[in-house]
């Protein structure tokens, strides 16, 4: 990794944690489905995806997770473990399906975004070994859509500008 | 490639409208189950108004019981994303309190009295 390369990923995961951070002051439908979000990090890690390389897309998912979990949740907490199995998850198929080429960059933000529901709800069941948690799935999935539009397309937008980090 | 995005889209909704006839197949509320991972710990009868109080993995989990809904009041979480939940009245969304691995929800009592005769 080059001097570049490592400060373009410094400010990529700045940018991730600050978004999220600010993200959790916004509360949205969280009467209906509590901790159901945007994702607005994701358009970074989209954003990473398309202009870089899946590498760097990696790198900027894990720290900003293990970034955010240091400064919010407490590292190795529940919740710390719910977002790095939702970001690996996410990362993952969304990479894969990149390679593939046969969805857009708002179905891979859509993909990413029920996968990353799916990871929380998986690692839920084994960590609070509680089968309720499943429950939680079919709220998420259909949100997921909308969600996942929205950061596909505010994705897509960020990427026209010709301008790099 | 836009065909492809509608296409699971569309898988997805077929997804969720198949769990949702899974999973809330059964739409009782005569009982609310209080678990602490997956062990119940409390079994709560809707009809009657109280509060309870039983021990998370954070702290107690302080949970009322108003005109047949029922809600978590106070518990000690980094969000406290259940307290904001609110009151709920049926099954389709339990109260999920990811830090203090508690889940409250209505369910089906069983009735054992009416097996005997």
């Amino acid at each position: 990794m080059d001097l570049k390369m490592i400060t373009r990923v410094s400010i990529l995961i700045a940018l991730s944690v600050v978004i999220n951070i600010l993200e959790s002051y916004i509360p949205f439908f969280n009467n209906i489905i509590p901790g159901l979000k945007l994702g607005f990090a994701n358009i970074i890690i989209i954003y990473t995806l398309y202009k870089y390389d899946s590498k760097t897309a990696i790198y900027v998912s894990l720290i900003r997770v293990l970034l955010v979990g240091l400064l919010r949740t407490g590292l190795f907490s529940i919740t710390f473990f719910f977002s790095l199995a939702g970001a690996i998850l996410s990362i993952l198929v969304m990479i894969i399906a990149k390679k593939i080429k046969i969805l857009s960059i708002i179905g891979v933000s859509i993909i990413g975004s029920v996968f990353h529901s799916l990871g929380q709800i998986i690692i839920g069941i084994i960590l609070l070994n509680n089968k309720n948690i499943i429950y939680y799935l079919p709220y998420l999935l259909l949100f997921s859509i909308p969600t996942g539009i929205f950061i596909g397309v505010i994705s897509k937008k960020i990427l026209e500008y010709p301008k790099n980090i | 490639m836009i065909k492809n995005d509608i296409k699971l889209i569309v898988l997805i909704l077929i997804l969720v409208i198949i769990l949702m006839l899974v999973l809330f197949k059964d739409n009782s509320n005569n009982e609310i189950l209080v678990y602490y991972e997956d062990k119940i710990i409390k079994r709560i009868n809707p009809n009657i108004d109280n509060t309870y109080t039983v021990e998370g993995y954070l702290g107690d989990v302080v949970i009322e019981v108003k005109d047949k809904k029922v809600r978590v009041k106070e518990e000690t979480s980094p969000y406290h994303l259940c307290s904001k939940q609110s009151f709920i009245s049926n099954s389709y969304t339990p109260i999920i309190c990811l830090p203090n691995k508690i889940v409250i929800k209505f369910s089906q009592k069983e009735d054992i009295d009416e097996v005997v005769y």
